[in-house]
């Protein structure tokens, strides 16, 4: 039911998410933050139940928290996707996490980076993405728009397109999304449709 | 729908004189959905030795991870590279430990002896081994793939030949198939090093 | 044509479909008209529709995966209005599971000079039903001594489709073409839907075309924009759905009838789409 977008551009990487609870036929909350910081320059995108989403997600930032502060030494994001990875593989035959996630950071090294992480734990690096039902109609969008060479604007335009195709398309009501961008000066709320503090 | 078929995948390994290749497609999907067009399934397990995984995409990547881990705890303990064969038992046992709730992969291993003689073996989910001195194949269009194999197949390719069949075999095999495709790599491996080309295929 | 009773007027045994099982079925002689419902043999059983549906899985969704015959399916079919007229565009791709039965169905379905059909869903189901519609449409026109509407044409095959619901017929069609009201779009399905609109796209990779259509449909593109519109929106459903691909035959509606534009494999367009960005890039 979860949408989630992430489209990179030169030096950053856009994130966005629809901010709905829903249960059954009911809407509890239209003010969510579902895209969750977990370092000071990564992000990530969850679509899934609202208990898999902040159960994984912590549990993932306060891990990748407790590396550095045990080994000094920072996670690339390359690093973050694949003990995310890791975690939600071994979760998988257990109890697992329902999310479905992209995951996007910033690293002084490579600049911006991007990865499709799938309930199953199946990771894949990539330019530009989307989770959910809402891939069904954005993919496509994405594909014809986007560019190697976008810049933010270009980039959150891109996802504004998506948005509009789901609100004229899409049967569930999204009403607001959540945009934040990741690039060098770290994570930054970019617009929100509804403030998640206000509650 | 068979799990097997969640992500979708075709690879190929062929023996040639002195020579084995060893082919995938590229495509990541879920089910009918094209997720990424760059996904690896082959992977170097050394200089002459290459694994396919195909199968469920998550089992693909933690099962390279533990195979990754365990030949290097080997190479570390023997100070000499894995042989092939050595690695398609340790796939097989590394299988058949989940036995009762297995990795959703059916894995081809090829590679060069020590007598840089091809060797090439395929097994099933749970590390049924199956040597074979021509062919292996895996993945959701296995029917496509043997037919193309049987016909293009002839011993003792040098490896520019051996190249071209495997190419040809794969291409033509998953344009009958909607979840693999989307591009193709091909790993020639010879004694005096890999050579490793992407093919360009079928967009849709 | 099968009999139809004295008290009938010209026309009525058309306009009726769906209405008169009973009665065709008895009047059945030497020689089966399988266009007209109750034609066909059916399980001799109180509900013959859920004896369908529970033993001969229905061609719609993935009801058949589990079965040894599968149904051919998979698709993207679109069509749009615009001030220059309808443009049709599909792909060719046939799947049965996910083995590639055919790359070069025709999937548009010429039913006469001015109408025109499309086929997602089941192969056999589009293609007989649509072929007994051109069939209908040009008894009417021998009948009446005029063309159908687009209209009519529409709601002789939703007829159909109301009278064998649950039977697990499936298609997805768009019946489009211009008659003496102008350039028409219908939309007609297996549950007797049938919806006119200005832009339709129907089978598994439709949500992608509809990401493309949504986004850069006008209503007064011009010609060469509608059919570069179009053979887009296929293209990028056929890269992203693996049960659609192939050819995109695109088809032009005006006042003077159909024209067949082009058949252009997508794998083409993928790379000509590609240089075009890069060319956009650069400069």
């Amino acid at each position: 039911m979860d949408t989630v977008f992430g489209v990179q551009y030169e030096g950053g990487v856009i994130l966005a998410a629809d901010q709905s609870n829903a249960r059954s036929i009911l809407l509890y909350q239209t003010n969510l933050d579902k895209v969750k910081e977990l370092t000071s320059h990564s992000a990530m995108g969850v679509s899934g139940p609202n208990c898999d989403m902040v159960n994984f997600c912590e549990f993932v930032a306060k891990n990748i928290k407790l590396y550095e502060l045990s080994n000094d030494i920072k996670l690339s994001t390359h690093a973050q996707a694949n003990f995310a990875r890791g975690e939600l593989a071994t979760a998988l035959r257990k109890g697992p996490f329902q999310v479905n996630t992209l995951l996007g950071g910033f690293d002084n090294k490579v600049g911006a980076s991007l990865y499709y992480l799938d309930y199953m734990a199946a990771l894949q690096k990539v330019n530009y993405g989307s989770q959910g039902y809402a891939s069904n109609f954005c993919l496509s969008i994405m594909d014809k728009e986007y560019r190697d060479d976008l810049n933010e604007a270009d980039a959150v335009k891109i996802v504004e397109q998506c948005i509009h195709e789901l609100h004229t398309r899409f049967l569930i009501s999204q009403k607001n999304f959540i945009i934040k961008v990741v690039d060098k000066d770290g994570v930054r709320l970019y617009s929100q449709g509804a403030d998640p503090a206000d509650s | 729908m068979s799990i097997l078929e969640y992500n979708g995948a075709a690879m190929i390994a062929m023996a040639g004189k002195d020579c084995v290749g060893i082919a995938a497609d590229r495509r990541l999907g879920v089910q009918l959905q094209t997720v990424a067009t760059d996904f690896n399934k082959v992977f170097a397990m050394g200089p002459k030795s290459y694994v396919g995984l195909a199968g469920l995409a998550t089992d693909v990547q933690t099962l390279k991870n533990i195979l990754e881990f365990r030949k290097n705890l080997y190479e570390l303990k023997e100070e000499r590279e894995m042989s092939p064969a050595t690695l398609s038992h340790l796939l097989s046992t590394l299988l058949y430990e989940k036995r009762f709730g297995p990795y959703f992969v059916e894995p081809i291993v090829a590679g060069l002896n020590e007598k840089n003689k091809p060797f090439l073996s395929a097994m099933d989910l749970i590390g049924a081994p199956v040597q074979a001195d021509d062919f292996v194949v895996s993945g959701t269009c296995t029917g496509n793939l043997y037919g193309m194999c049987e016909s293009l197949y002839r011993p003792d390719l040098e490896p520019e030949e051996l190249f071209e069949t495997i190419a040809q075999a794969l291409l033509s095999s998953v344009d009958r198939d909607a979840i693999s495709g989307w591009g193709g790599v091909v790993h020639i491996i010879t004694k005096d090093g890999v050579t490793t080309k992407e093919l360009k295929g079928r967009q849709d | 044509m099968a009999f139809f009773g004295p008290e009938s007027a010209i026309g009525s045994d058309i306009l009726d479909i769906g209405s008169r099982k009973a009665l065709t079925k008895r009047q059945r002689g030497i020689g089966v008209d399988l266009g007209v419902p109750g034609q066909f043999d059916v399980p001799n059983v109180p509900d013959p529709a859920l004896y369908c549906r529970s033993n001969f899985a229905s061609a719609c969704g993935n009801a058949d995966a589990g079965q040894e015959v599968k149904f051919a399916k998979g698709t993207t079919t679109l069509a749009f209005k615009f001030n220059g007229g309808i443009i049709v565009s599909v792909d060719s791709r046939s799947t049965m599971g996910y083995y590639i039965a055919s790359g070069t169905v025709k999937k548009v379905i010429e039913i006469n000079p001015f109408l025109l059909g499309t086929m997602a869903g089941g192969a056999a189901d589009c293609s007989f039903w649509e072929r007994n519609l051109g069939m209908e449409c040009r008894l009417y026109e021998l009948r009446n001594g005029r063309r159908i509407t687009v209209a009519a044409a529409s709601k002789l095959l939703a007829n159909v489709m109301s009278a064998y619901r649950g039977y697990g017929l499936s298609m997805g069609t768009m019946i489009t073409g211009w008659d003496e009201t102008g350039p028409q779009l219908y939309y007609v399905d297996n549950d007797g839907t049938r919806l006119k609109g200005k832009y339709f796209s129907v089978g598994s990779g439709s949500m992608y075309a509809y990401g493309v259509l949504d986004n850069h449909w006008r209503e007064d593109l011009s010609v060469e924009e509608a059919i570069d519109l179009g053979k887009r929106a296929i293209y990028h459903a056929t890269h992203r759905d693996a049960a659609s691909g192939g050819i995109n035959n695109l088809y032009h509606v005006t006042a003077d009838g159909w024209k067949y534009i082009h058949g252009i494999d997508v794998n083409d367009m993928h790379y000509e789409f590609a240089e075009e960005k890069k060319n956009a890039m650069s400069s």
